[in-house]
C-alpha cells in the first residue's frame, strides 16, 4: 500500500477558506468600526468599535416595517407551501404514484423561469385583471411559494419516501382515527425533519429575496437595505450582517435537526400518544 | 438571492424508490383509470402552479413574440439586436467564467476536504459552511464584497499597502471580473456540495484494483477516477452556469443598478415601458433567458442521470 501524503490539500483548504472568511471580517469591520479605511493600521485596529450605526438603522422608522414585512411574508409563505404540498405529496405517495413524475417536473419548472422572468410574466398576465397580485404586499406570497417549490417538493418527497406510508395510514385508520387525526398525530410527527427543513429553507429564501420585491417596488428587508446604504452605509452593512448571522443560525439549527432525524438514522417510526 | 442553488444547495437524505416504490397502490397502476376521486386531491397543486407559473410563462412568450411599437419584426428578434446582444454576451460570459472557475476550485476544494482525515470535524465544518454559503447571495453578499474588495475595501487596502494596486490596474467590483469573483462565493460551495457525494462514490476497491495491475496514482486518476467523475463535473458546471445566469440581486447591488447584465436590462425596459413603448423588449429578453435556462437544465438533468450510473444501490 502506498502511504497517502497530504501535500496540496491543506493549502487549498486554507486559501479557499480565507476567500470565504475575509469578506465576512471586512463586513464586520465596516459595520462596527468608525475608523476610515485610510487610517486603519496596527495602532487603530482595536479603536472605536461601536454598534451605533446598526442601532441608528434599527431605530429608523422605516426599518421595522420592512423587517416585519419580510418576517410576515416568510411565515405566510411557509404556511402556504406546506398547506399546498403536504396533502399533494401525501396523496401522490399513497394513491397516485403515476402522477408523481408530472408533479415533480412541474415543480422543477421554477428553475427554468428565473425570478426576474417570473415577475415579468406575472405582472404581464395579471396587472390588468387581478391587480392585487402586483399592488398588495401579500401578492408576493404566491410568487415566493413558486420560488420555494422545487426544493420544498423534493424535501417533502424524500421525507414521505422514507416512511412506510401505507402501513402507517392503514394502521391509524383501522384504529378508528379520522384523516385529520392521522395527519396530525401520525404523519406530521414522522415528517418533522422534512417539514422543518422545508420551512427553514423557505423562510431563508423569503427573508433575503430581492429581485421580485424590488421590481414590484415593495418595502421588504433587502430592498430597505439597499436603499439605506445610500443614507447610512454603516447601518445598512450592520443590518446585512445581522441577516447573515440570522440565516447562518437557521442553517446550523437545521443541520442539527437533520442529524437527529429518524429518516437518516433508522426506520424507526414515532407516533405521538 | 440566486435561486437555482437550492437544487442541490443543502444536503438531503438519500432518495430511494422515486418511482414505483413499495408505497404505490394498486389503484393507480394504469394510466387509464384516473377517476375524479383520484385526481381531485392533486388539483390545488396543479392549479396553483398553472396560475402562478405556467400562465405567466405563456403570457411572457406571447408578449415576447409581438412586435415592439413602431417595428414589424417580433420583439424576440429585436431583443437580439446589437446592444441587447452585447448584454446577453456579458451575462453569458460572466456565467461561463464563474461556472468554470467555480467548478474547478470547488472540485479541488471537495477533493481536499475528502482526503484530509486528521481533524475529523473539518469535513463537517466544510459541508456545513458550504450549505450556508451556497445559499448566500443577494444584498448581504454584495455588501460583504464592497467592504472587502470595493475601492475602499479592507482587502483592496491590504493589497495596496503591499504594492498591488487593484483599482489602478482597472479592477472594479461591479465590472466583469469583480462580479465573477463575487459569484465564486456561492459557486464554489455549491460545486463542493455537488461533488462530495460523487467523490465518496469512488470506491477504494477501484483504486486498489488499478494499483494492483501496476497503475500509478496519476494513471488511476487519468484513466479511472476522472472519467467516472466527468458527468458529475460537467453537470455541476451546468448547474453553476444556470445559477449565475439567473442571479440578479448581487450584481444589481454591486453596480447600484447600472450593470449590463440581462436581468438588469429587463428591469430597465419594463420600468420605462410607458415612455419608450419598448415594454415588449423586456418580455423578449426574459423569454430568451427562459429558453437558455431550459437548455442548460435539460443538459444538467441528463448528465446527472448518467452520473448516477456508477452509484450502485
Amino acid at each position: 500500500m502506498n502511504k497517502r501524503r497530504t501535500t496540496w490539500e491543506w493549502p487549498v483548504i486554507i486559501v479557499v477558506g480565507a476567500f470565504f472568511i475575509v469578506p465576512m471580517l471586512a463586513m464586520t469591520r465596516f459595520a462596527m468600526q468608525r475608523v476610515p479605511m485610510s487610517l486603519l493600521g496596527r495602532k487603530t485596529i482595536f479603536s472605536r468599535w461601536t454598534i451605533r450605526g446598526l442601532m441608528n438603522t434599527i431605530s429608523d422608522d422605516k426599518f421595522q416595517p420592512a423587517f416585519f414585512m419580510s418576517v410576515r411574508l416568510g411565515i405566510v409563505t411557509v404556511l402556504l407551501v406546506l398547506a399546498l404540498l403536504l396533502p399533494t405529496v401525501l396523496w401522490l405517495h399513497l394513491r397516485a404514484m403515476r402522477w408523481k413524475i408530472l408533479a415533480e417536473i412541474v415543480s422543477l419548472l421554477a428553475y427554468v423561469v428565473p425570478p426576474i422572468a417570473l415577475v415579468v410574466g406575472v405582472s404581464g398576465a395579471y396587472r390588468d385583471t387581478v391587480p392585487w397580485i402586483v399592488s398588495s404586499n401579500y401578492g408576493l406570497v404566491p410568487l415566493y411559494a413558486i420560488l420555494c417549490l422545487p426544493f420544498a417538493y423534493r424535501t417533502l418527497d424524500v421525507g414521505f419516501a422514507a416512511l412506510d406510508l401505507n402501513t402507517l395510514v392503514n394502521a391509524s385508520r383501522s384504529l378508528g382515527a379520522s384523516w385529520q387525526q392521522t395527519f396530525r398525530k401520525v404523519l406530521i410527527p414522522n415528517l418533522r425533519t422534512a417539514i422543518l427543513t422545508t420551512s427553514f429553507l423557505a423562510f431563508a429564501v423569503v427573508i433575503g429575496e430581492f429581485a421580485i420585491s424590488s421590481l414590484l417596488l415593495k418595502r421588504t428587508l433587502p430592498t430597505y437595505m439597499l436603499e439605506a446604504q445610500g443614507r447610512e452605509p454603516q447601518g445598512a452593512m450592520g443590518v446585512a450582517l445581522l441577516l447573515l448571522v440570522l440565516t447562518t443560525v437557521l442553517f446550523m439549527a437545521l443541520g442539527r435537526i437533520q442529524k437527529k432525524s429518524p429518516t437518516s438514522s433508522s426506520q424507526e417510526i414515532r407516533i405521538t400518544p | 438571492m440566486s435561486e437555482v442553488d437550492f437544487l442541490l444547495g443543502f444536503p438531503l437524505p438519500q432518495e430511494e424508490n422515486v418511482i414505483g416504490g413499495p408505497v404505490g397502490s394498486r389503484a393507480s397502476t394504469t394510466f387509464g383509470r384516473w377517476s375524479p376521486s383520484l385526481v381531485l386531491p392533486l388539483l390545488p397543486y396543479f392549479i396553483f402552479v398553472g396560475l402562478f407559473l405556467l400562465v405567466p410563462t405563456v403570457v411572457l412568450f406571447t408578449k415576447a413574440f409581438r412586435p415592439v411599437t413602431g417595428a414589424t419584426t417580433s420583439a424576440m428578434v429585436e431583443a437580439m439586436n446589437a446592444s441587447n446582444r452585447s448584454s446577453f454576451m456579458f451575462s453569458l460570459k460572466i456565467s461561463f467564467f464563474s461556472a468554470v472557475l467555480g467548478a474547478i476550485i470547488g472540485f479541488l476544494f471537495a477533493l481536499a476536504a475528502s482526503r484530509i482525515e486528521r481533524p475529523r470535524r473539518l469535513r463537517n465544518l466544510v459541508t456545513g459552511f458550504s450549505g450556508v454559503a451556497a445559499n448566500l447571495g443577494g444584498i448581504p453578499l454584495a455588501f460583504a464584497f464592497i467592504a472587502s474588495l470595493g475601492a475602499q475595501g479592507l482587502f483592496t487596502r491590504v493589497l495596496y499597502h503591499n504594492g498591488i494596486d487593484l483599482y489602478g490596474a482597472g479592477f472594479k467590483i461591479y465590472d466583469f471580473w469583480g462580479i465573477v469573483v463575487v459569484y465564486l462565493y456561492f459557486q464554489i460551495p455549491l460545486m463542493l456540495l455537488v461533488m462530495l457525494p460523487a467523490i465518496d462514490g469512488l470506491r477504494p476497491t477501484w483504486r486498489e484494483a488499478a494499483i494492483n495491475i501496476g497503475a500509478s496514482s496519476s494513471q488511476y486518476w487519468r484513466r479511472v477516477g476522472l472519467p467516472i467523475l466527468t458527468p458529475s463535473l460537467l453537470g455541476g458546471t451546468l448547474l453553476l452556469f444556470a445559477n449565475a445566469f439567473s442571479a440578479y440581486a448581487t450584481a444589481y447591488a454591486l453596480s447600484s443598478g447600472g450593470s449590463r447584465l440581462v436581468p438588469v436590462q429587463i428591469r430597465f425596459y419594463l420600468q420605462g415601458n410607458t415612455i419608450t413603448g419598448k415594454g415588449n423588449l423586456g418580455y423578449a429578453l426574459a423569454a430568451w433567458m427562459v429558453l437558455i435556462l431550459l437548455f442548460v437544465m435539460i443538459g444538467y438533468l441528463l448528465l446527472r442521470r448518467r452520473a448516477e450510473r456508477w452509484r450502485a444501490a
